[in-house]
């Protein structure tokens, strides 16, 4: 089972239901953090923890998402879809 | 001839990043990169257990997938270089001779892993790890090598020490000219730490000495260093900086230093032709002089304000540079200026004993400009917060030397 963290989103007008942070491929770049500091922040453990999962727009959220240089960081949409890494 | 409104040279994370920006900024104008490898891929994983030692798929270490460049109308010119700039034409010219015209150019050439300078440093096994393809030849030398040795005293002999380690070499030797690891940049208590990590890692350190002499035929077989020392090796790792090859640059009449010179607007002297990533020397509002930083974050953020002033607004470049490396169960991360001038002062958070410290450095107008983390990554961003901020510290020197106090509570006052 992949060491993973979930995370709630229910922000109106959104698209993006769930995001998931994949804690064996995250490297505490914290490049997310660089991208949205409102949503990220990096733990004791060197890992990226979502801090508020409604705090951006759909567009930074994903910016975030594709700044990881490990592809660490993946959205889903209300369908269960996997919205990135496509 | 092939036009084009945005030309990138440079396919690396700024000149992606750029690319993927302009597109967002503009849907329909046109857009290319040219780049010297085949498409955009993490270069920050090359050096993490997951990929180096296949623990995850090779193909995850590419970041865009070829048609995430048809999808987005991005023509990409792989496996080239561009080898002539002609401002007053507005063209590039390509190692095959084909001319591309621009209306706004990027360069975003990045650096290249600086060679070793000595007689012999051709042969096998002799390794960087600047690009995906020469890891490619590190990860097969580490499968048969038995003995190893890792030059310079930066991230990059950091993390390549713990994945040798980890891949099996029995006997891995450090070579620095440093007094202790990365000196100057680090102090002598932080660097034990690293230093003991490698030491308990099973690394062999050797300080203050260089290697005169490379022994083998066509491969590497060992070094004598500067003491007369023998090593036996049948590979090495060489981390002694990146350089940039700009001489093309420069001969289209571009100010360059070490790195191609440019406002805080990411602009050089000529029109329509900007820099961003490690290539860039630019004016750091933060700092308050012209940098150049070869980090991901840097490039990657560099690459989105350069897309925007490409797109026609004038925005300022403005961020605290950071970055951060991981091994032998060490996290390390450095932020905004860590040179301790004279002038300045350091409070120190945490401490080794706990093994998690931290140094903050206050400059005479009672600011922190830069900080070195090491385990205390929860710290890095508000630190960042508090440099940008000009926050003063006196009065809160015992707050901030509390590993406990939560930093948080400073950035409203």
């Amino acid at each position: 089972m992949a060491n993973v963290k979930e995370y709630a989103r229910d922000k109106e007008g959104s698209n993006i239901s769930k995001i998931v942070v994949d804690l064996d491929l995250c490297i505490g770049a914290a490049s997310c953090i660089a991208v949205s500091e409102a949503t990220y922040e990096l733990n004791n453990e060197n890992k990226a923890v979502v801090t508020d999962a409604n705090a951006v727009d759909d567009e930074t959220l994903i910016m975030s998402a594709e700044s990881c240089p490990t592809k660490a960081i993946l959205l889903f949409d209300k369908e269960g879809n996997q919205v990135f890494p496509k | 001839m092939n036009h084009y409104k945005y030309l990138i040279i440079g396919g690396g994370v700024a000149g992606t990043t750029a690319a993927e920006t302009l597109r967002r900024g503009d849907k329909e104008s046109s857009i290319a990169i040219v780049s010297d490898e085949p498409r955009m891929y993490s270069r920050i994983m090359l050096s993490k257990a997951n990929f180096f030692l296949g623990k995850i798929p090779f193909d995850n270490v590419w970041l865009k997938e070829e048609k995430w460049y048809t999808e987005n109308k991005i023509d990409f010119i792989g496996n080239t270089l561009a080898t002539k700039l002609n401002a007053q034409d507005k063209t590039i010219e390509l190692k095959d001779g084909k001319v591309l015209q621009y209306e706004k150019l990027l360069l975003a050439t990045g650096g290249e892993a600086r060679e070793w300078p000595l007689p012999g440093a051709d042969k096998k096994g002799i390794c960087y790890v600047r690009d995906l393809s020469q890891v490619k030849i590190l990860m097969e030398n580490v499968k048969t090598a038995k003995q190893a040795i890792a030059v310079g005293s930066g991230f990059v002999s950091f993390e390549m020490c713990e994945m040798m380690k980890m891949a099996g070499i029995e006997d891995v030797t450090l070579i620095m000219r440093e007094p202790y690891y990365w000196y100057p940049l680090l102090d002598k208590e932080s660097s034990q730490m690293i230093e003991d990590a490698l030491t308990k890692g099973g690394v062999k350190i050797i300080r203050e000495d260089e290697v005169k002499e490379i022994l083998g035929d066509s491969r590497i077989s060992g070094v004598v260093l500067n003491d007369g020392k023998k090593i036996d090796c049948q590979t090495a790792v060489i981390g002694i900086g990146l350089a940039c090859y700009l001489d093309w640059v420069k001969e289209a009449g571009i100010e360059i230093n070490k790195g191609i010179l440019a406002n805080e607007y990411l602009e050089t002297n000529l029109s329509d032709i900007y820099t961003a990533g490690d290539s860039a020397e630019f004016n750091d509002l933060i700092l308050g002089e012209k940098v150049q930083l070869g980090n991901w974050i840097n490039a990657q953020t560099q690459g989105r304000t350069v897309a925007k002033n490409m797109l026609g607004t004038h925005e300022a470049f403005k961020m605290v540079s950071f970055y951060t490396c991981i091994g032998f169960g060490l996290n390390i991360a450095m932020s905004g200026d860590v040179r301790v001038k004279t002038e300045c002062r350091v409070v120190k958070r945490g401490s080794p004993e706990i093994n998690s410290f931290a140094r903050i450095i206050v400059d005479c107008n009672d600011e922190i400009v830069g900080a070195t983390f090491i385990n205390r990554s929860q710290d890095l961003m508000l630190i960042n917060k508090l440099i940008e901020t000009n926050f003063k510290v006196s009065g809160h020197e015992s707050e901030l030397s509390d590993p406990n106090f939560d930093l948080k509570q400073l950035l409203s006052k």
